[in-house]
This record gives C-alpha cells, structure tokens and sequence, in this order.
C-alpha cells in the first residue's frame, strides 16, 4: 500500500497527452541550437555563390581573397572531388561547384577568417571566370530537343522516367461510365523551418579528428558523407545534432553548408561557425519541386473509381537530391488509400538550373493526391455524387497487400470520413450555405517509415540502448534526432510505459555519434514507428533484468514477480522493493546494466517487385486522413478566408495526443501554405522568393481553426499500436480547398497556389464566358 | 554576427541638432524606427557612413491640438505607428489615418515604426527589395547603381512603388507637413512632398528633415475610411490600398477625396471626383469610380503578385468603402 | 570605432562599448551571451529576435544596441520565475505552444509584450497583436491556446506573474 492506501499499480505515459520533455529548455531560451555554439577561437565560415545560373567554371582565382588580412583560409571545387547525395547511385553533387555550375547561389568557394565582415569582403574578392551555357527553368525546356546536359550521366536531362502499368488499364476505361482529364498545376515551395542552416565543425588538430555539430535531420547521413567528402574514417568523426530549427525534409539531406564548414575547419586545423542568411538557406532549397499532374479517371455512375491514368513532370532542380525517389512516391503512393487496380503511371524527374528539391513533408504524395482528389470531386459534381460517397465507394475492402504490393494492416479512413462528415455539420450544410460559402473534402495518406533504407547495410533498422545505474535513472540512448516533432518525448513515454515507472525518471541522450547508437534519422515519419519499436523491446529487456534480479531477491521464480513500476513485489501481500532497490539488485556482480532493443521491417512491407523502384512507398504501415475546409470567398478581391478546418487523422494508438494534435494542425497548415500563399518565383534562374515577404508562410491573422481528430485503427505492428501522425494530414488540404472554392464560386483553381489574382482571373473569365453564352443565346 | 557596413551612430536629442548633423557629413541618412531602413543598410542599399538616430528627439514624439487658426492637429513624426492607430481624437474624426496605421506590416513593426518613417519609406521593387549579392548577380538596376530596368527594359523611368499606408490617409485630409533642413523650415502640402518617380520620389531638399505633419479640422459629418490589398493578414506591404474620405448632405456628395497607395511611385490624389459633387453615390456613380481608380492606378511588375490584379482590386475596394462610407 | 553603451538587460545595469553599427540581437547574443534571442530571417521579417525595449516588443535584428542608450531590455531569459517558467511560458509548454522551440522566445516575448497592455485578449486581438511573429510548426492553434492558458493562469492567481523588471 502507498501513502494514499492504494495498491501501487504501474504508471501509464502512453495515450496521455504529456508536453514535450524539453519543452522547458526551449521554452526558456536554454535550449542551444547548432548556431547558439560560440567559442572565441571560432572563424566565421562564408560561402561565394555563382550569378551564373548554368556555366563551365574556366577559373577561380582566389589569391586577392588570401592576401587580405584576416583570411585563414580559401577553399574552391578542387577541395574534394568526391560527391554527396542522398541516393548511392546519385552522389555527383560536389559541396563547391569544381568545373560545372547548374544554379543561382550554388557555392563556388568558401572562406573562413576572423569575422563575417572580413569573410564577405574576401568573397567579394574571389574572381570567377565562367563560360555560360543556355540555361532551363523549367522542366520542358530542359527536356526540349538540343538541350544541353546538365549532367553527362543523365542524357536529356531526365534524372528518371518511371512508367508502368499495374492490372488492365484500357478495360479498366472500358467498364467506367464517365471517363475524365484533368490537369494540375503546383508551385515549387520551400519548407521554411525557422532556423537557418548552420554548422559548428572543430578540428582536432593533434589528433586529425573532426566534430561537426550542424542543423540536420539526419546525422548519420552527414557522418557518412563527411567520411566521403574528406576521405576520413568515419571513426575520426563525431557528429552531434544540437536543438533543431524544424526541417520538414529540408535538412533530410547532408547539406553543403556543414560538408563546406569541415572542409574550412580541417582547412585552418582549428574552428569555423558557419551560419548562413535566410535568403542562402532558401537558395539550399530541397523543397517540393514545381510539378504538372495529368489525370485521366474512369468512374462507374456509383463512383467507383475502374482506372487511373497519371502522367506528372517535376522540375528537380540542378542536382539529383532525392529526385528519384519524389518521383517514384508520386506513382507508388497513387495506392494503399483508395482500392485501385488498374493504374498507369508515367512520371518524370527532369534535371534543371534551378537549386535541388528534395523531401518536403508529404514527399512524393502532395501533388499527385492534389489532382487525385480534385478530379474525383470534379466528377462527383458530374455524375450528382456526394464527395463522401464517391470516397466510400473506393475503400479498401481487405487488409493485405495491395495491387502495387504495398501492405496495409490497419484501415481508418471509413471512420475519419465518418468523424469529418459529422464535425463539419456536411449533411445539413453542404449545399446550403451562404453565397460565397463553400466546403470542400479530401482524403489523404502517408508511411509510417520507408521499409526499405536507402544505405542498404544489413543492420536493423532502428536500435535503442538503454543504461541503468546506481541512481535509478534510466537514460535512452539514441540516435533518433529530435527536430520538434517530439521524438524524445515518444520515447521516454514508450520506455516508461513498458516499466510502468514514472517517466521523470528517464532522460534522453539523443544524436551524437560518440554516445548514442546509429539511427537513419528523422525522415519519412520513421521515428515512432521504427525507433518506438526498438525502444519497447529495449524496455521489455530491462524489465526482464529486473524481474530477475527481483526474483532473486524475493526467492522465488521470475514468472512471480509482479512489477508494478515503482514497485516489484512476489505477492499482493508483500511489501515488496522499490524500484531504487531492485535497481541496485540488479546491479550487483553486474554494475551498470545496458540493455538494447532493435526493430526491423517486415519482408512483406518492401514494396514489390512489379516495376524497378517499386521498393519506393514500402511501409509497414500507412496513416490516413480526412479533411473539410470551409472557406468564404470575397467576390470583389477573390480573397480566400478559410473558416475552419476539420480533420480526422489515423495514427493507429495516439501515443501522446498532445503531440498528436500538434502534428495534425502543423500538417494542414502547412498544407494551407502551399495551397493559398505559398512559392518559390525565379527571374532567369534568380530566386525572386528568397526572404520570408515575398515567400509568403502564412501568419497567425489568415491561419483557421482547426480542429483534429483523432482515430485510432490500431496497427498490428506500430508500437502500441501507433503509426505516423505528422504528414498524411498535409495533402488533403491543398484539394479540400480548391474544392470548397469550387462549391463556394463554380470554378476550380488549376493552380497552385490560390492567390487571389489567380482566382480572380477565374472568376473574370467564367463571368466572360457567361456574358458571351448568353449573348449567343439571343 | 549578421554583416552590418560600418557607421557611424549619432542620437541628437532635438530636430535642429539632427540637421547640423546631417549636413556635416555627404554620406548620412537619418534614422527613424528603422524597420525599412536598417533592411536597407542590411541589404547594402544604403551604405551611410554616418547615421542619425531621431528615436531621441523628444519632441517630435508628441500629438498636439494647433492653437490658432483653424484648429487641427499637429502629429510628431516621431509618433508611433501604434500610438497613431490608438490615438482616441485620431480614431474619431480622422478614421482613415487611424485604420491605415493600424494596418502597416504587423504589430510589433507599428510599435516602433514611426510616421514619419511610414510617409518617407522608400519605393519598393522586385527587383530592388533584395540582397547584395542578388541585385549584383542581377546587373543592379535603375533605381540603385545600374543602368537597366528590369520591370520595364529599354526604359529610363523607375516604377518601384511607395507602398506606404498612411501617406493616402493623411492625404485624403489635406494634410501638411512640417519641415526643417539647413536653410531653415518650411510647411508643405503632403502632396508635394512626393513626386512621380520612383527613383527619387521625395521632393525634400538636401538634408531636410520631416518634422511634423498637420491636419486640418474636418468638416462635420465628414466620414472616411482605409482599405488594402495584401496577401497574408499581417506583415506583408500592401499590394494596392485606398483612402476614402466623404461628406454626404441629404443624400448627395458634398465633397469627395479618394488616395491611392502601392499601385503608383507615388501616393496617388485620385482626380475627377468632382463630377460627382451634389450627386448621390448609386451603383452608376460608383461603377464610375471604380473605373475612375483602376484608370489613374498604373501599378507595374513590382511585387509577385500581378500589376493587373492590383488594379482590379484597388477599383474594387475603392468602389466598396466608398459605398460603405455613403451608406454610414 | 566603439563608444559607451549603458543600459539594463535583464534588470542589471550594463556599461558596454558597442560600435555605432552593432544590432541589438548581436550585442545580446555575442557580447552579453544571451542566446536564448533568434535569428530566423534577414531582417523583420519572422519576429523570431523580438524582445522588449522599455516594455514593448521590438525587433532586435532591426534595432541598433547604441540606439538603446538608458533603455531597459528585457529577453527571455528574464522571463523564468526563480527558475521556474512563468504563466506564458507554462501556457507554451503544457498547451505545445512549442514544437520545434526556435519561435518560442519571440513569441513568447511577444505574447509578453501583449498581456502587459492588454491583460484580457480575446481570441482575434491575440491573432492580430502577435502577427510579427512566425512559427512554422504548430499553425498557431495551439500557441492561441497557450496564451488564453496564461491569461487564465494569471487572472486566478495575480500574483504568479513576475513583476516587470
């Protein structure tokens, strides 16, 4: 019995909504990001950018640049000739351009010297002699006939062309009762974390070994790539992901700032702080390419969906990045949410001087379930189908693989579209609001971790240590990097769940190479799932030790020992031990005890085998998600207010509610961004976008209520049941909005973003169009 | 360490200290809250040598009823933004002012930016609002150390923009504005402080300091108003705005003054409103108006946002605040 | 070429030689070595630097320290209680008005700044008198949420607030 006379029962963490376990250090300003790192011998790192958007570099001449006082080093394309990128077969991006430029901004040399001031004057200083080459910002004039190449290795300036055909097209159109095209369009955009780029690189000069903090996601990547970059063993690194800015796939990728800040660092044998403007961490970009969606749809009168034809081009940018597989998500994850058969794909990733996209949040998906959902809306007002009814006739019936071999366990879109249906009032509202009213609905979904890692070495997935000593505290070590999204917190909840103990009393060691295990990092919604996992088993294997030394203390056999978290004890009758004490009787002869706990994925979730690359979308679960916008539109500006949003997400268990929800409103809004403010705009190659006024992130006064909810279709295998919460949420806003705009004003946006001269053009001509058909008619 | 030039700071304490300052040195520029021009320095636009910080003149800090005369209001171009916006005389007899200040970029941009500083911003282009390097990598551009511009190639006129919103409020009341330089003070109408050219679209002469602005009393019953265009709710510059101001008798227009912001190099008097004095203001009178808008509003590539939206919409909400205003 | 600063950060008098172009967010970050203030923009843009001069929220990335002279500056790092979060700042945490944390001080002092004028915000002044300030990650529902949770904090118990310094 304890204090309150209750018997002592084991503490719950999962399925409370618990703030975030280092909220205290960011919320009070303690919290030290990669650029809060000072050190008085520290130079300042700064990078020279091309003005040329596609060139031969002829010569760079640095010698003024050294000579000036205060330099300390200079450093040019011939620093390294090894590559860096995301994919083994794609790793041709040099961190300074050496003989090629392919964009506005890439570096084409680096200084470090004792002040920014000095660092920009030697910039200004290094003189570049480029021979210019015609220059495409756009994927058609890249891929036009006598183009140049961008890179030898990619003839026509196609990174991939994906094309395939999964069941029967052709008599998939042939039983459909209307047939229909459509095409949109979707602006580059940029993710915009809050913090800018930045990298801290110490070089041990007596030792020749390296340190590198830097903004990342994922600091194995940027271990394995500074390995490569600087020929070193990737025993002489150590690399720590310090509090981090957000990423939302920006920083997936090692990115050239921290490779760029080591190459100084070993340069000038001591160390560079590099943090770059906010106009150069959008000129880094790996955003969400530009993007064409053509979709051509068969449906039966009762809306059910019989074939699918999409074609799509995205402009990729100057450099691989992650091109390959963006291109191969937007095909591969055109399955696992509704029940299609029959589907054609054609997708292509086209190489062009523009700075490299990468995996923004919703990597692949966004665009292609944009035209996905606006053309099944687009036929629901055709055939006089509910948006609800034609999503209800196209749900997957049975768990299992599906017809692109993806696998699906858990299934909650039925009830998200039950929840929105209700939340949103659709029955009694749709259709009978006021003019210039209007709501939309979509679905959308994503992985719970990509099945399949892009280093193929034969370790697990995930593996998490934990160390118990003598003080009773439990740390987790891991490599999981924490980028705002709540991993650590998950973690301690997952650990301290399978304990039972009060969660206080487990800490977090996460991401520094010395300490913590390797993790693949914080990228396709992974973490959870994958690193929750591992971090259960590690607990289960820790309290087995406890049992056991328990057992021994009380005499009596493991399977007898009750453990109640804070205590452990062989029968209701009993005292028993306090966790302090079976702590310490687990420790004897032993001393501190680690234990580990590993996840890996399932062969069943690889994907398949129907088309190369089918591997791309393999997961062991997806999450789904349901959405209605309401928006008024102002007849005179073409203003969109969206005035609410209600959306029901499937994450399997909410681990943590709280972060949950967290997750799901970041998600839409983000959505929100994309779809109404939103883009990236260039002149000849120069990105006009490069600030945050004329890159538009939404503020609080224009962002809706939104309301999340939660449903639980509990997967056989996430951790507790859990999947991802903190990306299928995104896609559905972009068609959930052009659909309510449809319903409020009888005209669809094909382009993204909605920006009201945009839709104001719509309006314009749909009113022309009237006038001249009424005309006619007289 | 962000990349700030080198400069000197000074912070005189009164209006005639600040103008011996700047006439001892070719290179200065004076200082106000600094939410436009320490953007400037930071993006190499201005390059001073020397600054002079007017946060510590007292005296231009202050909201003032004028003795003598015909009365009015004597506004410190020191004033700021949020203390304009809620100035409670301001709010009920010169709402267009009280509503455009309101209005400027976000909260904490008012709660340092200065009047003053809102009227004399600078104009705004595409092509000039960038970095350093940008602007190099782009040849520069008329407005600023080169000779092309890139809205408008092949021409020799800037169109950058004024997107100041208060500058057509204060206009719509006929407003003046105070000012000391080197060779003494002078008051102006706010109309001639601005001219048609975005590259050089403030007509003060060399080191002329704007002091102060005065508005005149309104005639009674006089209603007015102030609406713009932008994209996010909050920070962002307008992309076109307008001030109405209007008094009705029995139902038909007394007198009418409508100004235009960020669609023009300079805050635009709308002219030919007089046709419609002693008529009323029904669909037909304001139709006409709104075309009246759209045809003086000449707003160029500037923004990312298309000229042609921009002139739609300053005609739309130029006709709906009218309308608003009439019917009040 | 430096000269003379006196101020208080914080609440403690400080005396400083500061050049004529030093920003207000370098002098506390690199010279009084509070971190806790962001940089997130090139210049006003994201409100991630915002502090409070004499009691209102100003950008420091736009804001020359020497302009500062006998002002009185407040960070986040006077914002804790004896070490404890204040009502804002509990309203950040147990509401997840901070996700990724880069924002939160800016927002934070922002919402400061605003409950000092205005200790009764409804939900629409909230939106409109933090505008300066982006966050990129929670879409702000919850950073509403956190702030009508100090200001319920407040109300119940008047004397949980830190005074102004």
């Amino acid at each position: 019995m304890d204090g309150n006379g209750l018997p002592p029962a084991p503490i719950k963490s999962i399925g409370v909504p618990m703030p975030m376990v280092d909220g205290p250090e960011k919320i009070s300003g303690r919290a030290l990001y990669t650029a809060d790192f000072y050190d008085h011998a520290a130079l300042t790192g700064c990078i020279k950018r091309a003005d040329v958007a596609h060139a031969h570099i002829l010569s760079v001449d640095i010698s003024a640049a050294e000579a000036l006082p205060g330099v300390h080093a200079v450093i040019t394309g011939s620093e390294t000739d090894e590559g860096h990128g995301v994919l083994p077969v794609s790793r041709t991006e040099l961190p300074i351009a050496f003989d090629r430029v392919r964009y506005k901004g890439e570096p084409v040399a680096a200084v470090a010297a004792d002040s920014i001031e000095i660092a920009k004057a030697a910039c200004d200083l290094i003189k570049v002699e480029y021979e210019e080459l015609p220059a495409y910002f756009t994927a058609a004039d890249s891929i036009a006939e006598g183009s140049v190449d961008l890179h030898d290795h990619r003839p026509g300036n196609i990174e991939r062309h994906v094309d395939y055909e999964i069941g029967d097209v052709d008599a998939g159109f042939g039983q459909a009762e209307l047939v229909h095209e459509t095409e949109y369009h979707c602006a580059e955009v940029c993710q915009v974390q809050t913090e800018p780029h930045a990298a801290f690189a110490e070089w041990d000069g007596e030792r020749d070994e390296l340190t590198v903090r830097a903004s990342t996601q994922v600091p194995y990547y940027v271990h394995l790539m500074l390995s490569k970059i600087l020929k070193m063993p990737k025993s002489k690194i150590r690399v720590i992901k310090p509090f981090l800015g957000g990423g939302f796939g920006a920083r997936t990728e090692a990115l050239n700032v921290e490779l760029i800040t080591a190459m100084l660092a070993r340069r000038v044998r001591g160390t560079v702080r590099t943090v770059i403007s906010r106009e150069e961490t959008f000129i880094t970009h790996r955003g969400r390419p530009e993007q064409t969606v053509k979709i051509r749809m068969g449906m039966t009168k009762d809306g059910k969906v019989t074939a699918i034809d999409c074609q799509t081009i995205q402009r990729g940018g100057g450099h691989s990045g992650y091109g390959i597989v963006t291109i191969l998500y937007s095909g591969s994850m055109l399955f696992a949410i509704y029940d299609l058969q029959n589907v054609r794909y054609d997708g292509k990733r086209v190489l062009t001087n523009t700075p490299p996209c990468g995996a923004f949040r919703g990597h692949g998906t966004v665009n292609v379930r944009h035209a996905f959902e606006n053309a099944m809306d687009e036929m629901a007002i055709k055939l006089g189908l509910d948006p609800f009814a034609v999503r209800r006739a196209n749900l997957i019936a049975e768990m299992g693989h599906v017809a692109n071999d993806l696998w699906v366990n858990s299934y909650g879109l039925p009830e998200c579209l039950d929840v929105v249906e209700k939340a949103s009032g659709w029955k009694d509202r749709k259709g009978n609001l006021a003019p210039g009213k209007g709501l939309g609905l979509a679905c959308s979904h994503y992985v719970s971790g990509a099945s399949k890692p892009v280093n193929w070495t034969g370790e697990p997935h995930a593996t998490i240590n934990l160390k118990l000593d003598f003080d009773g505290t439990i740390v987790i070590l891991t490599g999981a990097s924490e980028i705002g999204q709540g991993s650590s917190t998950i973690l301690v909840q997952c650990v301290a769940e399978v304990l039972g103990i009060d969660p206080t009393r487990v800490k977090i060691i996460a991401a520094d190479s010395r300490v913590t295990p390797k993790d693949n990092g914080s990228y396709s919604s992974r973490v959870t799932y994958m690193v929750g996992n591992a971090a259960i088993e590690a607990a289960t294997n820790l309290r087995g030790v406890l049992v056991a030394a328990a057992a021994k203390k009380f005499d009596v056999n493991p399977e007898d020992v009750e453990c109640l978290g804070e205590t452990y004890r062989a029968g209701s009758q009993d005292e028993g031990m306090t966790f302090d004490e079976v702590a310490m009787a687990a420790l004897e002869g032993t001393g501190t005890i680690t234990v580990k706990g590993n996840f890996d994925t399932h062969p069943d979730s690889w994907g398949g085998k129907k088309y190369r690359g089918a591997a791309i979308g393999g997961s062991m679960a997806f999450a789904y998600a349901a959405q209605v916008v309401e928006v008024t539109v102002d007849p005179d500006t073409a203003e969109i207010k969206v005035d609410q949003v209600w959306v029901a997400h499937d994450c399997g268990k909410a681990l943590n509610p709280l972060t949950v929800e967290g997750q799901i409103q970041g998600s839409v809004w983000m959505g929100m961004g994309q779809a109404m403010t939103e883009e990236t705009r260039y002149h000849k190659g120069l990105l006009i976008s490069g600030n945050m006024l004329d890159y538009r992130v939404p503020t609080f006064v224009e962002s809706p209520p939104i309301e999340a909810h939660i449903v639980e279709s509990i997967d056989p295998h996430g951790p507790f049941g859990a999947k991802e919460a903190g990306e299928a949420s995104l896609a559905g806003f972009l068609p959930a909005l052009t659909s309510a705009v449809a319903d409020a004003m009888g005209v669809r946006a094909h382009e993204l973003p909605v920006t009201p001269d945009r839709l104001l053009r719509i309006l314009e001509d749909k009113e022309r169009e009237m006038r001249s058909s009424a005309t006619a008619a007289e | 360490m962000e990349n700030m030039p080198a400069f000197r700071l000074h912070r005189p304490e009164t209006a005639a200290e600040a103008v011996r300052l700047k006439t001892s040195d070719a290179r200065s520029r004076y200082l106000a809250g600094g939410t436009d021009m320490i953007v400037n320095v930071r993006r190499g636009i201005e390059a001073p040598e020397t600054m002079i910080d007017l946060t510590a003149i007292a005296a231009i800090t202050e909201i003032s009823e004028i003795s003598g005369g015909d009365g009015g209001l004597r506004i410190g171009a020191g004033v700021k933004l949020s203390d304009l916006a809620a100035h409670a005389d301001l709010r009920r007899d010169y709402p267009a002012i009280t509503q455009a200040a309101a209005s400027v970029a976000g909260p904490t941009h008012r709660r340092y930016g200065t009047i003053g500083g809102n009227l004399c911003l600078d104009t705004r282009c595409l092509f000039y609002n960038q970095s350093q390097w940008w602007r190099e990598s782009n040849n520069f551009c008329l407005k600023h150390k080169g000779d092309v511009c890139h809205v408008a190639p092949g021409g020799k006129r800037c169109f950058a923009a004024f997107s100041g919103d208060v500058a057509p409020a204060m206009l719509v009341y006929g407003a003046e504005v105070d000012l000391k330089g080197p060779n003494g003070a002078r008051t102006i109408p706010l109309v001639d402080l601005y001219r048609d050219d975005g590259m050089d679209h403030l007509a003060l002469e060399a080191d002329e300091l704007l002091v102060s602005i005065r508005l005149p009393k309104p005639v009674a019953g006089t209603v007015s108003g102030y609406e713009k265009s932008r994209i996010r709710g909050s920070i962002d510059f307008p992309l076109a705005g307008c001030a109405v101001r209007v008094t009705m008798d029995d139902g038909k227009v007394a007198d009418i003054a409508i100004a235009l912001t960020a669609v023009n190099p300079s805050p635009h008097i709308v002219t030919g409103l007089d046709d419609f004095v002693g008529r009323p203001l029904d669909d037909d009178a304001l139709d006409k108006i709104r075309e009246m808008v759209r045809s003086q509003a000449k707003p160029m590539l500037t923004t990312t946002v298309r000229p042609w939206y921009r002139r739609r919409v300053v005609g739309a909400l130029a006709r709906r605040l009218t309308a608003k205003l009439a019917g009040a | 070429m430096k000269s003379l600063l006196s101020l208080t950060v914080n609440g403690r008098q400080r005396d400083d030689g500061v050049a004529g172009n030093l920003l207000l967010v370098d002098y506390l970050r690199e010279v009084v070595g509070l971190t806790g203030t962001k940089i997130g923009c090139d210049g006003g843009e994201c409100g991630l630097c915002t502090v409070l001069v004499d009691g209102k929220a100003q950008h420091s990335c736009l804001t020359l320290a020497a302009s500062c002279a006998g002002k009185d500056i407040e960070t986040i790092e006077a914002m804790s209680d004896g070490g404890r979060l204040n009502a804002i700042q509990r309203g950040f945490h147990e509401k997840l008005g901070a996700q990724c944390g880069f924002c939160t001080p800016g927002m934070v002092m922002a919402a400061e700044a605003l409950l000092r004028d205005n200790p009764d915000p409804d939900e629409d002044t909230i939106r409109t008198e933090m505008a300066s300030n982006i966050c990129r990650c929670t879409g702000y529902v919850k950073i509403i949420e956190a702030v009508q949770f100090a200001v319920d904090e407040i109300k119940a118990n008047p004397n949980s607030k830190q005074e102004a310094a």
